[in-house]
């Protein structure tokens, strides 16, 4: 990698400061993609405020939602009590995201900001009503995805936390890429008083996105066979070497009705 | 690989020419476009940087026009080196056809990319779909600024 | 004395001495070591695929930070340092011989790869060469790629030297009595297939650490290979024309080889350029992309195959026409894998009587391609046994039982086949029936039913596959065009007290010789195994060896050791002989002791160590004091490990996911010296096989870029992805050697790739599939499930 400065503040404040002094600055969160893009080269950043230092890595109940701070580790998620109890399919989902060592060091929002289209977590951000707390405002998670890699936050805004709102009944089903183990097609379906959220991640070149047909179809019958006569386009999905959209499509149907238990 | 797409655009062909070969306008339209001088009818010096995620790299190349058939179309090519990143190139088969009754335009364009070094051998997940924003973005602003134009 | 001491021999599991330095972390790799003043070598490398180099700009990067010199080819060529060579050719169709264009250590004029070396940028640290590589202007024209290697005969030429992009056009076999059988066949069932191209991916990447003595005016390499000794001879003798005293190669602990380490590549080769061209120790270690780009891959071929039944479904004819990529240049044993460990397998374990093949070798703009585990006999076990079970279902056979008719009876040992090799023992049926018994053939189609009422499509397959390793001897390697021998070397020094060094010129890189060695002459000697050290991958210290690839270190490293071992007992016994005042031939060694016979005088073969080097009592006119032997051990022939395999999968129709479920494989290894050591090869090689038929596949675009470059796209098998194994021997041991042993390395790779497809096929069956290409990734085997629902609608 090129050198570059590194500073580690002790608070958001601080790392706001910090980044400001910085032609181009980067928050580091767990560093899983940053780290390893600077090691290639591919980007070259005036310095990196390392973030693990300011104290938003807790995780609370606040009645109808978990509001898990933004530095939290995969692995800390998914070991949860409080997680586990309220809102099982998020631990599950954060116990399957790479491996050990990328769970012990990876953060929800690290991994939430980058948006990556593979990743797991922006499909339950989505999925559960989730609000994206940031050092200016909160943003609806319907808001918040922009686009592949692109979110509404703003340079120099750092997510401090996210609350999950906690459904009747969620679940994840993920069908790993079978060289990396990113989500090929990732589904997180959530049922709420008022209707069934279904988010799909891994699939959509715009990244993470709500299916409306398949919520309407939930919504209306919570049952994974009012999904069998729907038809899923693959307009818009990703194509790669290991899925054709056509496949993507016949996968998020699957892992749909496979969350839908 | 290769990407499609059309607009409708209520403006008379020539005018849409006339902004296909305006660099002012391509300037606008390419993404995080940098920089763009023109060297000749039908080259231009390009500086674009890129962000792809946390991947941030400037790349340097031309633009070039062929196949340049007024004011039906051309086929707009840019290629630029990334350094260390690697290389890419895209080339948009652009086409225009006015609708005499609406005097409207449709813009259809096909865009077929590549990839070289590093990006491809690292990024093959997201070359597609990266393409096909790329694409999105450059017509969908050129679009944009012309429709702008067109009401103001 | 002593207690009777537990001797840890042959036929004994013992735990690898060598594994408690692997597990804490404590090998020493190449790149683990330092010199003083050492300075780091980085390769800048094309990323365009075919190309002409207009100019190459360095002047900036040399005169960046930390920078000690920048070289391209043009240096190299005005050094006159050669190319790697390419250690085996054989004659072509039209009387010709392969082509074989030169390698430069740093491109010439033109790329031929994404990756081929265009200039090295030594500096004080990696970083700063990277950076200062950076600064490199590289000018090329751009020539049309040549990716699609059964089309390259119509791209752009690659080499002059190799016209129509071929370097060869061989063949093996009787092609009129093929073609006569085929002409008369009551059937003949044809069949093409693919075999994926793989990246080796060994754990350790490449790495090289030279360093030169301007006062000796000698040369020190350590680096990542197999075969320390052939190194030294190829880049002294061959590309610095040096003396080969004048060069010392140590490849200390390496991390993984699978065939991808045996070569010389170009950075070892630049960095011993360099270490005397800068005066201070070089090294180059690559990254996890540059292994990708630059090591040898493996594989690539597609086959043709026809083969002619009589109307007893008796095999009569086999054809098999080979098309196969080489890539960009002839790596060392690019050309022998393809032909010679090809063609020669190809009448598997049955009685062919008539047998052709021709093999054209492609050069394209891809990265070189060599062995890889297995190197030509998984290509052909995986066409014949693909064959051989879509015969059977076109014949309404049992695949089993279609084999079975089909072998070489166990009485026709030893048995010439049709291509060249003769076969000195076997016997098949006894393999075939313990695997099907383990793997409860008889119950499948109450599994198959079982998983039918889950929506599960369950499928059977299997392989009985033969394997040539041990390649020997030397003179029938010479006939066939290697020029390399093929013999191994031991030196066994007992050392005074009594315990043992042993120097061999074999390599360990996984394959746990400090240990399986040891247990050799622990047992001839009837000595504790810890009395044993196990040397190797040093040319300062080894006698000169081949090293190990092809399953040859215990056929022909372990042999090497035995006879070293058997000369020490001779003279031992002439030493026992004056000490206990007998004759020698009264002498019996047994447990460790010389003992004479009907008597209870003895001496324990410490005691005649010692007598050895400290010679009072000794007859030395008779006798050289000391105990120390050599052996050279030059092969009669291969040894043959032969065995089946099968394997059961689960498909679920909606993802189209192959699970595997169950694994049989019974194996005729001849005689195990360490059963547990054996185990772990065994299941290695199914976990690289089930790889390859399963999940990777190396992919370039239509440009030459490797779009696999990395593992977010390449798929190497996991843990998660292999079920439990259930390994079986049969044995019947090798006629030509002292241990009656075969190799078991490579087994595994090339048994389990066709059972697997055919399980898949199998289990897709009932839906109307009859053809699966490798790798049956879930999207290709989802496809297949909805096409054929597509023609079952219509």
């Amino acid at each position: 990698m090129y050198s570059t400065k590194y500073i580690k503040p002790n608070s958001t404040s601080e790392a706001l400061e910090a980044i400001k002094s910085m032609g181009e600055g980067k928050f580091l969160a767990g560093g899983m993609t940053l780290i390893p893009t600077l090691k290639q080269r591919l980007a070259s950043p005036d310095g990196l405020v390392d973030i693990s230092g300011c104290d938003l890595d807790s995780i609370s109940d606040e009645v109808d939602a978990i509001k898990i701070g933004a530095m939290t580790k995969h692995a800390s998620v998914g070991e949860s009590g409080l997680v586990k109890k309220a809102i099982p399919a998020l631990a599950k989902l954060a116990d399957g995201i790479g491996d050990r060592q990328v769970r012990n060091r990876g953060t929800l929002g690290g991994s939430v900001a980058n948006n990556d289209p593979s990743a797991c977590y922006p499909s339950a951000v989505l999925a559960l009503k989730a609000i994206v707390h940031t050092n200016t405002r909160s943003i609806e998670a319907d808001e918040f995805f922009t686009g592949m890699f692109e979110t509404l936050l703003e340079e120099n805004e750092i997510i401090e936390a996210i609350s999950f709102s906690k459904p009747a009944k969620a679940n994840y089903v993920k069908f790993p890429n079978p060289a990396s183990r990113y989500a090929m097609v990732g589904v997180f379906v959530a049922q709420f008083n008022d209707g069934v959220r279904v988010a799909v991640t891994g699939a959509g070149e715009g990244g993470v996105f709500r299916h409306a047909e398949m919520e309407a179809a939930l919504s209306s019958n919570y049952n994974a066979d009012a999904l069998s006569a729907l038809e899923i386009s693959s307009e818009g999905l990703i194509s790669d070497l290991h899925a054709s959209p056509e496949y993507r499509a016949n996968l998020i149907k699957e892992m749909t009705k496979r969350a839908v238990v | 690989m290769e990407i499609k797409d059309s607009y409708e655009l209520p403006l008379p062909k020539e005018r849409v020419w006339a902004a296909l070969n305006d660099e002012q306008f391509l300037k606008k339209s390419i993404p995080w476009c940098e920089k763009l001088e023109r060297r000749s009818e039908t080259e231009l010096a390009a500086e674009v940087k890129l962000k792809i995620g946390p991947m941030s790299t400037r790349f340097t190349g031309n633009i070039t026009l062929s196949d340049i058939d007024p004011p039906n179309g051309y086929t707009i090519t840019g290629s630029g080196k990334g350094g260390i990143a690697g290389a890419a190139s895209g080339s948009a088969r652009v086409k225009l056809i006015e609708d005499k009754d609406t005097l409207s335009t449709t813009l259809s364009y096909e865009v077929s990319a590549q990839v070289k070094g590093k990006i491809a051998q690292l990024g093959s997940r997201l070359i597609q779909s990266t393409a096909k924003k790329l694409s999105k973005n450059f017509f969908g602003s050129f679009v944009k600024q012309l429709e702008d134009m067109d009401k103001s | 004395m002593n207690e009777v001491t537990k001797i840890d021999g042959i036929g004994s599991s013992v735990r690898r001495t060598e594994d408690k330095k692997f597990l804490t972390g404590k090998g020493r790799y190449t790149d683990d070591i330092n010199r003083p003043g050492q300075v780091q070598a980085y390769f800048l490398r094309s990323d365009v695929a075919h190309a002409e180099i207009k100019s190459i700009d360095t002047k900036a990067a040399q005169s960046a930070p930390g920078v000690v010199g920048v070289f391209t080819g043009a240096d190299i060529a005005v050094d006159k340092v050669g190319g790697p060579i390419c250690g085996w050719v054989v004659p072509c169709r039209d009387g010709s011989s392969t082509k074989e264009p030169p390698h430069p250590l740093l491109a010439q004029g033109k790329v031929r790869f994404v990756g081929d070396a265009v200039a090295v940028v030594v500096a004080e640290t990696m970083e700063q060469a990277k950076s200062a590589a950076e600064l490199i202007d590289v000018d090329y024209n751009e020539l049309t790629p040549v990716v699609d290697f059964v089309n390259a005969d119509k791209g752009a030429q690659i080499h002059e030297e190799v016209p129509n992009n071929c370097y060869f056009d061989w063949e093996l076999g009787d092609e009129g009595a093929t073609n006569k059988a085929i002409e008369r066949a009551a059937k003949v069932v044809k069949l093409s297939v693919r075999n994926n191209r793989l990246v080796p991916n060994a754990m350790e990447p490449r790495s090289a650490l030279a360093e030169y003595d301007s006062l000796d005016e000698s040369y020190t390499l350590h680096t990542t290979s197999q075969n320390p000794h052939l190194t030294r001879l190829v880049l002294a003798a061959f590309m610095f024309a040096i003396p080969e005293s004048k060069l010392r190669v140590i490849a200390p602990d390496v991390g993984g080889g699978f065939g991808s380490k045996i070569y010389v590549y170009i950075e070892e080769a630049v960095c011993v350029w360099a270490s005397k061209k800068i005066g201070r120790p070089v090294k180059w270690t690559a990254d996890r992309t540059q292994a990708f780009l630059t090591d040898c891959h493996g594989r690539d071929h597609v086959n043709d195959v026809q083969l002619a039944l009589d109307e007893n479904n008796k095999i009569i004819g086999l054809r098999v026409d080979t098309v196969c990529n080489l890539g960009a240049y002839l790596s060392a044993f690019s050309v022998v894998v393809p032909t010679i460990l090809h063609g020669t397998l190809l009448s598997g374990q049955y009685d062919i009587p008539a047998i052709y093949t021709n093999v054209k070798g492609m050069a394209t703009n891809t990265v070189n391609v060599d062995a890889y585990r297995g190197a030509g006999r998984p290509e052909a076990t995986y066409l014949l046994e693909r064959t051989m079970e879509t015969a059977a279902k076109e014949v309404g056979m049992d695949p089993a039982e279609f084999r079975r008719i089909n072998f070489i009876p166990k009485d026709a040992f030893p048995y010439q086949t049709q291509v060249a090799l003769q076969y000195d023992i076997g016997d098949y049926e006894p393999h075939l029936d313990k695997a099907m018994e383990m793997i409860d053939y008889s119950n499948f189609e109450k599994r198959r039913a079982e998983a039918a009422k889950r929506g599960m499509y369950r499928g059977i397959g299997m392989s009985s596959y033969i394997e040539a390793c041990g390649l020997a001897p030397s003179a029938v390697v010479g006939a066939l065009g290697g020029r390399v021998g093929q013999w191994e070397s031991a030196s066994v020094r007992v050392n005074p007290t009594g315990t043992i060094s042993v120097f061999t010129g074999s390599h360990s890189h996984g394959q746990g010789h400090a240990t399986t060695f040891a247990q050799i002459v622990a047992d001839k000697l009837g000595i504790p195994m810890e009395n044993v050290e196990v040397i190797h991958g040093d040319t300062d210290k080894t006698p000169f060896g081949m090293g190990s690839y092809g399953s040859r270190s215990l056929a022909s490293g372990g042999s090497a050791i035995s006879k070293a071992v058997d000369k020490i007992i001779n003279k031992s016994k002439k030493i026992a002989a004056h000490l206990l005042e007998a004759s020698e031939d009264d002498i019996d060694f047994k447990d460790g002791k010389f003992v004479v016979g009907g008597t209870d005088k003895e001496k324990a073969f410490g005691e005649i160590a010692l007598a050895a080097y400290v010679p009072h009592n000794y007859p030395l006119e008779t006798l050289e004091p000391g105990l120390e032997e050599n052996a050279f051990y030059d092969p009669t022939n291969f040894v043959f490990p032969s065995g089946t395999h099968i394997a059961e999968v689960e498909i679920d129709p909606a993802t189209g996911v192959v699970e595997v479920v169950d694994w049989a494989a019974c194996d005729d290894f001849g005689n195990l010296v360490n059963p547990m050591i054996v185990e772990g090869q065994v299941h290695g090689g199914i976990a690289q096989g089930i790889g390859q038929a399963l999940l990777e596949d190396a992919h370039y675009d239509e440009n030459g870029q490797l779009l696999t470059a990395s593992y977010m796209d390449y798929c190497m098998p996991r843990a998660d992805d292999l079920p439990s194994f259930k390994v079986g021997y049969t044995n019947t041991p090798c006629t030509h050697n002292d241990l009656g042993v075969k190799g078991c390395g490579e087994a595994g790779a090339i048994a389990s790739p066709p059972a697997l497809i055919n399980a898949v096929i199998d289990a897709l069956s009932p839906l109307g599939v009859t053809d699966m290409s490798m790798p049956a990734t879930p999207q290709k085997v989802w496809k297949a499930i909805q096409e054929s629902q597509s023609v079952a609608a219509e």
